[in-house]
């Protein structure tokens, strides 16, 4: 098998995992080497599905012991395997980087062997292109679930990032669907490394060696088990505070496997709930939100037809509207339609002048959105008289219908109803258009 | 009689152009930038207004420099300055309104307010100037020439080359590199750690001397296996990848390219499609 094929066969094996980003890491270009961490991370291009590329994304082998029912590279499976050698891969690497089409370097593995095994070769490439080639680009190890901590501190030395997948956000369904994994066994290793970062970290000397500089993230698929949006987001929010994640990704599902502890194979990915989810992940990131604010008991599932912030919104009218002039910079960011920059933009342009509706649309405010939210002497009155129930339909009613028509739809019920894909508990009341 | 201040299309051309306007009183219409090459979109120009030309000085750049760190901040100075590469057709004339508005001296905080209605245009416009800047960061791409330099060509909307230039000093301090501006025919060339800076007036000459080669390949169907095939979404892809870029990018340019010279490779297995079929076939069984 020549370079190329195991190319092909390694890279298609990984690109079920959805960590994308390169940010987080500043380097320096080592004496005698090449290669630089840009801080806030860098795309080099997007795949056919929209996805950036900016990390040669492999596994270094795809012979897998476990029996994962989600995975591709599931042992039960019958698809073609293959490993690399650290020499290949390394070469590879300094080649592509060399060219500038990727900003380094995400390695992850099945495990072969044993995790202890399987660990090793990646701290060996790792290594090698550190010490030996003085690569200063980016690497994204995946910390192996059950490698000694002696391995996973030697990783976070090399690599840029670390992360361990969740996958599946109940351990119940976990361990059901993944039977050699449980969440104790991937806590374990997320816990060990957010620790010695944090010991780093209190080491502030620009002398002192660089401990897994953009931490960790993680990822849990959407839509293979029967989570809640409640629980996928209760629990990122607990690696965003407890193991300090930078980011946590949603993957939705796309079947590959069939098994009957899945769903069916023709199902298609839930786009459109995973979309929302990273809505409300941004909103934890970057809103200040509170997960519990976004979602609760009664609501475990976000809204189809709208998007988070404007739901928070209509669920709480008593805060709005919002006076754009005296308001808390918290407060803007919370109208929908408004974004970081435009909050920005109004907080420190209105000690200056009054902000005025034309100052908003040359800001880039969606004012469609955040005219029904907020209070100045441009909107019209009847505007605030109106209730939540009233907004939702007006809001839902300027969005171009994306799905394609039914061929059936239109006949009469002689057919039985295809089951709704998706229950919206917290839907208000509308008038069906 | 309203005037059509020609310029030699250089920043500080253009400051002096402004110097020579408050200097002499002078009634504008519009800027004319003599430029060797097509702008992406040419200012209409004002049939009926008479052409004067500005020699460019140094001096005069200067002393606007310095008023304009004075009236307002080094940040809006180098604001103007990004603002300014983006070519735009009239860019020139909002930040004359800018800075007219700026010198009247009518409100003491102008130079702080970032959202007066002249401004909020130019941080827009500059915004999308360093946006492009950090796409050319990634879109970059190198071939390798027999002689061990790395030559790349871009074809970038904005006149962003010199933003670029200590990005890729930074990332490969020991190599010797070109990075061309095709259509704005001048490259910069890196060797033995120095820059140059270069006009290049026969582009395809270099990009013949420098073919695409093994790994060229091998990232192009490396790019082709990522892709998802059940998530395709072509609108996003040209959204976060406009299709002007696909030209100087051998993952998107060079589809034809690989099957007419390789011959009849047999595609590889995918490991993902073998499962998937597997798994229908199961499923048609029972």
């Amino acid at each position: 098998m020549d370079l190329r094929d195991k190319l092909n066969i390694l890279g298609d094996a990984a690109k079920y995992d959805v960590s994308c980003s390169s940010s987080g890491s500043k380097r320096n270009s080592p004496k005698g080497g090449m290669g630089c961490g840009h801080s806030s991370g860098i795309c080099h291009t997007w795949s056919a599905d929209g996805r950036c590329i900016s990390l040669l994304k492999v596994l270094f082998s795809n012979a897998c012991k476990y029996d994962c029912a989600y995975c591709v590279n599931r042992r039960s499976n019958d698809i073609p395997r293959a490993t690399f050698t650290p020499k290949e891969l390394i070469n590879l690497t300094l080649e592509f980087y060399r060219r500038n089409y990727i900003e380094g370097l995400f390695l992850s593995s099945a495990v072969i062997g044993s995790p202890d095994y399987t660990m090793e070769l990646l701290i060996k490439v790792a290594k090698e292109l550190r010490l030996v080639h003085h690569f200063g680009g980016y690497i994204h190890l995946k910390a192996i679930p059950g490698a000694s901590s002696r391995l996973l501190f030697e990783a976070g030395l090399y690599a840029d990032r670390s992360s361990v997948n969740i996958e599946i956000p109940s351990d119940k369904q976990l361990q059901y669907l993944a039977p050699e994994k449980n969440f104790a066994s991937i806590y374990r290793p997320m816990n060990f490394l957010a620790e010695r970062k944090l010991e780093y970290k209190t080491d502030k000397s620009k002398y002192s060696p660089k401990f897994l500089p953009a931490g960790q993230s993680t990822q849990m698929i959407v839509g293979a088990s029967g989570e809640t949006d409640f629980q996928i987001l209760t629990l990122s929010a607990g690696f965003y505070k407890q193991q300090q994640m930078k980011r946590v990704y949603f993957s939705g599902y796309v079947p590959i496997n069939a098994d009957k502890r899945l769903p069916v194979i023709t199902t298609k990915p839930p786009l459109l709930r995973e979309h929302r989810l990273y809505q409300a992940d941004w909103l934890m990131r970057f809103y200040k939100f509170e997960y519990n604010e976004i979602l609760d008991e009664k609501n475990p599932f976000l809204d189809p037809d709208l998007d988070p912030k404007v739901m928070w919104a209509l669920r709480h009218p008593e805060c709005f509207p919002v006076d754009l002039q005296s308001a808390d910079y918290e407060m803007i960011l919370r109208v929908p339609g408004i974004g970081v920059r435009s909050a920005q933009l109004i907080v420190s342009g209105r000690r200056y002048s009054k902000i005025r509706f034309e100052h908003l649309k040359k800001m880039g405010v969606v004012l469609k959105r955040a005219k029904y939210f907020i209070y100045n002497s441009d909107v019209p009155r009847e505007l605030h008289k109106l209730y939540p129930e009233m907004i939702r339909p007006l809001l839902i009613a300027g969005k171009p219908k994306n799905d394609q028509l039914d061929l059936f739809d239109a006949m009469p019920a002689a057919l039985p109803a295809p089951a709704k894909a998706q229950p919206s508990a917290n839907a208000l009341p509308i008038a069906n258009n | 009689m309203s005037l059509a201040i020609h310029y030699d299309s250089t920043f500080d051309g253009f400051l002096s152009a402004v110097f020579e306007i408050y200097r002499q009183h002078l009634d504008v219409s519009c800027f004319v930038a003599e430029r060797t090459y097509e702008a992406e979109r040419e200012a209409a120009t004002d049939l009926f207004a008479q052409p004067f030309h500005v020699e460019t000085s140094e001096d005069s750049a200067n002393r606007l420099r310095r008023a304009i760190t004075n009236a307002a901040s080094k940040d809006v100075l180098n604001l103007l300055e990004t603002c300014f590469r983006s070519e735009d057709a009239n860019i020139e004339m909002n930040i004359l309104a800018y800075l007219r508005k700026l010198f009247a001296g009518l409100d003491p905080n102008y130079g702080r307010n970032p959202s007066s209605l002249e401004m909020i245009p130019l941080i827009t416009i500059a915004r999308s100037v360093r946006r492009e800047m950090d796409n050319m960061y990634g879109m970059v791409r190198f071939n390798k020439a027999p002689d061990g330099m790395y030559i790349a060509e871009i074809e970038p909307k904005y006149d962003i080359l010199e933003m670029i230039v200590g990005h890729f000093r930074c990332r490969y301090p020991n190599g010797t590199w070109a990075i061309i501006d095709v259509k704005r025919g001048f490259g910069v060339y890196y060797e033995n750690y120095r820059t140059h800076f270069v006009t290049v007036p026969d582009p395809s000459y270099i990009s013949a001397h420098a073919p695409p080669d093994e790994f060229t390949r091998m990232w192009k169907s490396y790019y082709d296996t990522m892709a998802i095939k059940e998530r395709l979404n072509p609108r996003l892809l040209r959204r976060c990848l406009p299709v002007r870029y696909w030209k100087h990018l051998p993952e998107r340019s060079l589809s034809n390219y690989s099957a007419k010279n390789i011959g009849n490779v047999v595609p590889p297995q995918l490991p993902s499609e073998v499962a998937k079929s597997n798994a229908s076939a199961s499923i048609r069984l029972k």
